[in-house]
C-alpha cells in the first residue's frame, strides 16, 4: 500500500499570494467579487490575480464590461497601502490597452486617481502617473485629464517629486499641453520648466524640452517663454551632450523665435552658430528642428543677411534623406534669399 | 485518572498516613526503548506494561525479602561495579543478539503480546529465588523502518513487447512535438511580434509627432510673416497718407503766405500813409509848440488885438466924441462962420472914413496877406490932406505899422505855420 503522506514540496504552479484564478469566463467575475470582500487577504490575492490578467486586452476588457473598474475604485481609497499599490498597478496596466483607457473615460476614473495625489507611498504614487501618461497619449484621454482641472495639481508636482516621477509627470504634461495648454500657463508651468531645462538628468532635461514645445504652441506660451527669460537657456542648451535634447531645445525655439520678440530675443543670444551646427546631426528630428529655426530667423533682415552667406549649407539639406527634411530646407532657403 | 493524596483523614491526628486511590486504568510502560525519533511522523503505539512484567510489583513472599547489601562491605560500590560489568555483558549480548534474526517487528498499530491460547489459563507465577538488577540500556538510534514487501498475491503474468510491435517512437513523437514547439514558437513570435508592432506605433508616433510640430511651426511663421507684412503694409500706407497730407498742407500754407504776403504788402505803406493821414506821426516838438505854444500865442495876439481893437474903438469913440463936440460946435459956428472948415470936415469923413477904412485895411489885412501895401497905397492916395489928417494918418499909420507889423507877425508865423500845410494846394 501506499504511503498516506503527502510529498514534501508544494505543487509547481501555486503562487501563495494569488488567488485561484477560475476557469475560462468565470475567471473575472470571481476576482470581481473577491475585490469586494471584507477580507483584506483576499481583495490582495484578488489584485495580485487581477494584475496578472490584465496583460491581455482581452481580460480587460471582460474586466472592464463586468465593472472591475468601480470596485477598483473603491479600493484607492483602501486604507492599507499594499491594496492601493497594487490597485494603481492594475490600472496601470489596464491604461497601457486602448480599451482600458476608454473604460477609464467612461468611468471617471482619472478623477478617482487624482485623490492619490498625496499619497505617502512612492510605488503608488509612480504607477499612478505611468497611468495618467498612458491616458494621456490618447487624445481624448489627455482632452479628459485637462478638464478634470489636474494640470494645475501636476504643474505643482513638478517642483515636489522625485526625478522618475518628474519624468513621469513631464512626459503626461508633453500630451496634455498639446491639446489645451491655457490652463497650464495660467499656473506658472514656465517657470518650472525653466528650473528642469537646467536638472543634471539628461531624461529630465530632454522631457522639459519636449513640454516647453508643447507650451510654446499657443501665443500665450510664447510670450510667456519671451518674458521669463527662457531663450537663453535653450539657445544653451543646443550644445548639450545629448542628441535627444539638443533636438528638443531646437523645436522649443523653432516655435519660441515665431514673435518678433523672440527671434530677437534669438539673435541677441547668438543662437544662429549653435542651430548651424545642429544641421549636420545625425538625428532628423534635431535637423528638422533646427531648419525650422534658422527658417524663423531668416525671417528677421539680421538674420537673412547673416544666413544669406550659409545658404550652401542648406542646399546640401536638401538632399537629405527624410522627405520633411528636404522640404524645410527648400522653405528655409526661400525665406532666406526673399527680398522686400 | 484521579490520584489524589488525602490527608484529611488523618490531618486532625497530626500524622497523615499516605493513601493513593486512583481509577483502574492500563499503566503505560514509562520505559523508552529507543532514543527519541528525530523525525517523529506518526505517534508511536503506546506501549503499556504489563503489570506482571512490573518491576515495581513486589510478587510473592514478602517476608523473605532481599532487604539490602549484607553490612560489612561497601556493598553499594561493588554492587555498581558489578551492576556495571554486568551492564556490558548484556550490551555485547544485546549486540550480537541484533544480528541474528528475529521475529518480525510488529506491523504499525499492532503489538506482539504474549497469550496463552489454551483453554485454561495458567497463573503464571514465578517465585523470585534471586533478584535480578538490571539497568536499561543505553539509549539506541531508532533504526530505519524496514521496507514493507507486501506478499506477494496474485498471479505473476508477464508480457513480451517485442521489436517493432508497439509504435515507432520518431514517427509519434514528430507530432506531438510539432505541436509542443510550434506552440511555443508561435506564442513568442506573437508576443515579439506585438512588442515590435508597439515599438513601431510609437516610432511612428515619434515621426509624426517631429512632422506635426514642424508644420504647425511652418504654419505658425506664415502667418506671422503674413501678419507683419499686412503690419508693414498698414504703416507704409499710413506713412504716405501722412506724407500726403503733409504735402497738401504745406502747400496750401505756402499759399496762403504768398497770398497773405502779397495782401499786406501794401498794407503797410497804406497803413503808414493813413496814420500819417491821422496825424498820428507828429514831430512832438511841434505838437507841442502846436498844442501848447500856439494856442497861447493867440490868446495873446488875440488879447494884444483885442486891445488894439479895445484902443482903436477907444479912439474910435474918442474921435466920434471929439467929432461930434466939434460938429456940434462947428454947427453952433456954423450957425456963425459957415466956410471955416471944410478941410476938417472932409478931415473928419476922412477921418471918418478913416477908421472904417483904417478897419477895412485891418479887414483885408488879415484877410488877405497882401492887401496892406495897395491898402497902404490907397491911404497914400485918397488923403491929400491938410497937416491934421496927416498926422491923424501919422498916428493912424504908426498904430497901423504897428498892428501890421504884428499882423505880418502874426501873419508871417501863422502863414509859415498855415503855408506848410497848405503848401502841397498853393502851387
Amino acid at each position: 500500500m501506499a504511503h498516506a503522506r503527502i510529498s514534501m514540496y508544494l505543487p509547481p504552479d501555486i503562487n501563495p499570494t494569488q488567488a485561484a484564478i477560475a476557469y475560462g469566463c468565470r475567471a473575472l467575475p470571481k476576482l470581481n467579487e473577491e475585490l469586494q470582500s471584507e477580507d483584506l487577504l483576499t481583495r490582495q490575492k484578488a489584485l495580485m490575480a487581477l494584475c496578472d490578467l490584465m496583460h491581455d486586452p482581452e481580460h480587460v476588457y471582460v474586466a472592464i464590461d463586468t465593472g472591475c473598474l468601480e470596485s477598483l475604485k473603491v479600493l484607492l481609497k483602501d486604507n492599507n497601502d499594499m491594496v492601493r499599490i497594487k490597485t494603481t498597478e492594475v490600472l496601470y496596466i489596464m491604461a497601457t490597452h486602448n480599451v482600458g483607457r476608454e473604460g477609464f473615460l467612461e468611468h471617471d476614473v482619472i478623477l478617482a486617481l487624482s485623490s492619490l495625489l498625496n499619497d505617502p507611498q512612492s510605488a503608488c504614487r509612480k504607477n499612478l502617473h505611468l497611468a495618467f501618461k498612458h491616458v494621456a497619449l490618447l487624445p481624448s484621454g489627455a482632452q479628459g485629464i485637462v478638464n478634470s482641472g489636474l494640470i494645475p495639481s501636476l504643474v505643482w508636482k513638478l517642483q515636489r517629486e522625485e526625478e522618475e516621477i518628474q519624468g513621469l509627470l513631464l512626459d503626461t504634461l508633453a500630451a496634455c499641453l498639446t491639446e489645451d495648454a491655457t490652463e497650464a500657463l495660467g499656473s506658472h508651468v514656465v517657470p518650472f520648466l525653466k528650473q528642469k531645462l537646467l536638472s543634471t538628468n539628461d531624461d529630465i532635461r530632454s522631457k522639459a524640452a519636449r513640454t516647453l514645445i508643447a507650451v510654446s504652441i499657443p501665443l500665450e506660451g510664447k510670450n510667456q517663454v519671451w518674458q521669463h527669460d527662457v531663450i537663453p537657456i535653450l539657445v544653451h542648451l543646443l550644445k548639450d551632450r545629448v542628441e535627444e535634447v539638443q533636438a528638443n531645445a531646437a523645436g522649443a525655439l523653432m516655435y519660441a523665435t515665431v514673435t518678433t520678440q523672440g527671434k530677437y530675443a534669438a539673435l541677441d543670444t547668438e543662437a544662429i552658430h549653435p542651430l548651424l551646427s545642429l544641421l549636420g546631426s545625425s538625428l532628423s528630428k534635431a535637423r528638422l528642428n533646427a531648419t525650422k529655426a534658422l527658417t524663423m530667423l531668416a525671417e528677421a533682415p539680421e538674420g537673412r543677411k547673416f544666413l544669406q552667406s550659409r545658404v550652401p549649407v542648406f542646399r546640401v539639406l536638401e538632399d537629405d534623406t527624410s522627405e520633411a527634411v528636404r522640404r524645410a530646407a527648400q522653405i528655409a532657403v526661400k525665406v532666406i534669399e526673399w527680398k522686400p | 485518572v484521579a490520584s489524589t493524596l488525602t490527608d484529611r483523614t488523618c490531618s486532625a491526628m497530626g500524622t497523615y498516613t499516605y493513601t493513593y486511590t486512583s481509577r483502574p486504568r492500563a499503566l503505560p510502560c514509562q520505559r523508552r526503548r529507543y532514543r527519541d525519533h528525530l523525525m517523529q511522523l506518526a505517534e508511536e503505539p503506546v506501549h503499556h506494561g504489563n503489570i506482571m512484567y512490573d518491576r515495581r510489583v513486589v510478587r510473592g513472599n514478602t517476608y523473605a525479602l532481599h532487604t539490602g547489601p549484607l553490612p560489612g562491605q561497601p556493598d553499594p560500590i561493588e554492587i555498581q561495579r558489578q551492576q556495571q560489568a554486568k551492564r556490558r555483558a548484556l550490551a555485547k549480548k544485546r549486540a550480537q543478539e541484533q544480528f541474528r534474526p528475529r521475529t518480525p517487528e510488529p506491523v504499525e498499530g499492532r503489538k506482539h503480546v504474549d497469550v496463552q491460547t489454551e483453554m485454561y489459563l495458567e497463573e503464571i507465577a514465578d517465585r523470585i529465588i534471586v533478584d535480578v538488577e538490571c539497568q536499561t540500556d543505553a539509549f539506541l538510534d531508532r533504526p530505519p523502518t524496514p521496507l514493507f514487501i507486501p506478499a506477494k498475491t496474485g498471479k505473476d503474468v508477464a508480457t513480451q513487447i517485442l521489436e517493432g510491435e508497439l509504435f515507432d517512437f520518431d514517427l509519434e513523437v514528430k507530432p506531438m512535438l510539432e505541436v509542443l514547439v510550434g506552440k511555443t514558437i508561435e506564442q513568442s513570435l506573437l508576443e515579439v511580434m506585438e512588442e515590435e508592432e508597439l515599438a513601431n506605433l510609437r516610432a511612428s508616433q515619434y515621426a509624426y509627432e517631429e512632422l506635426r510640430n514642424v508644420e504647425l511651426a511652418e504654419v505658425q511663421r506664415l502667418a506671422e510673416q503674413e501678419k507683419r507684412h499686412r503690419e508693414e503694409k498698414e504703416r507704409r500706407k499710413r506713412q504716405q497718407w501722412e506724407v500726403v497730407y503733409k504735402h497738401s498742407e504745406t502747400a496750401q500754407k505756402v499759399a496762403a503766405r504768398v497770398f497773405a504776403q502779397r495782401y499786406l504788402a501794401d498794407l503797410l505803406p497804406s497803413v503808414f500813409d493813413s496814420l500819417r493821414d491821422g496825424g498820428y506821426f507828429y514831430d512832438p516838438v511841434e505838437r507841442d509848440i502846436e498844442i501848447g505854444f500856439l494856442p497861447w500865442l493867440m490868446n495873446e495876439v488875440d488879447k494884444t488885438m483885442e486891445y488894439s481893437m479895445v484902443g482903436r474903438t477907444v479912439l474910435d469913440m474918442l474921435i466920434r466924441e471929439v467929432v461930434e463936440k466939434r460938429l456940434a460946435a462947428y454947427e453952433q459956428r456954423d450957425d456963425q462962420p459957415p466956410a471955416g472948415k471944410p478941410k476938417d470936415e472932409l478931415g473928419e469923413s476922412g477921418r471918418m472914413t478913416e477908421p472904417p477904412v483904417g478897419y477895412e485895411l485891418q479887414e483885408q489885412s488879415t484877410a488877405q496877406p497882401q492887401r496892406p501895401l495897395p491898402g497902404r497905397d490907397s491911404l497914400q492916395r485918397t488923403p491929400d490932406d491938410g497937416r491934421y489928417m496927416e498926422s491923424v494918418l501919422a498916428q493912424e499909420t504908426k498904430l497901423m505899422e504897428e498892428a501890421e507889423y504884428e499882423q505880418t507877425k502874426i501873419r508871417k508865423t501863422s502863414g509859415t505855420e498855415v503855408l506848410q500845410p497848405r503848401g502841397d494846394f498853393q502851387p
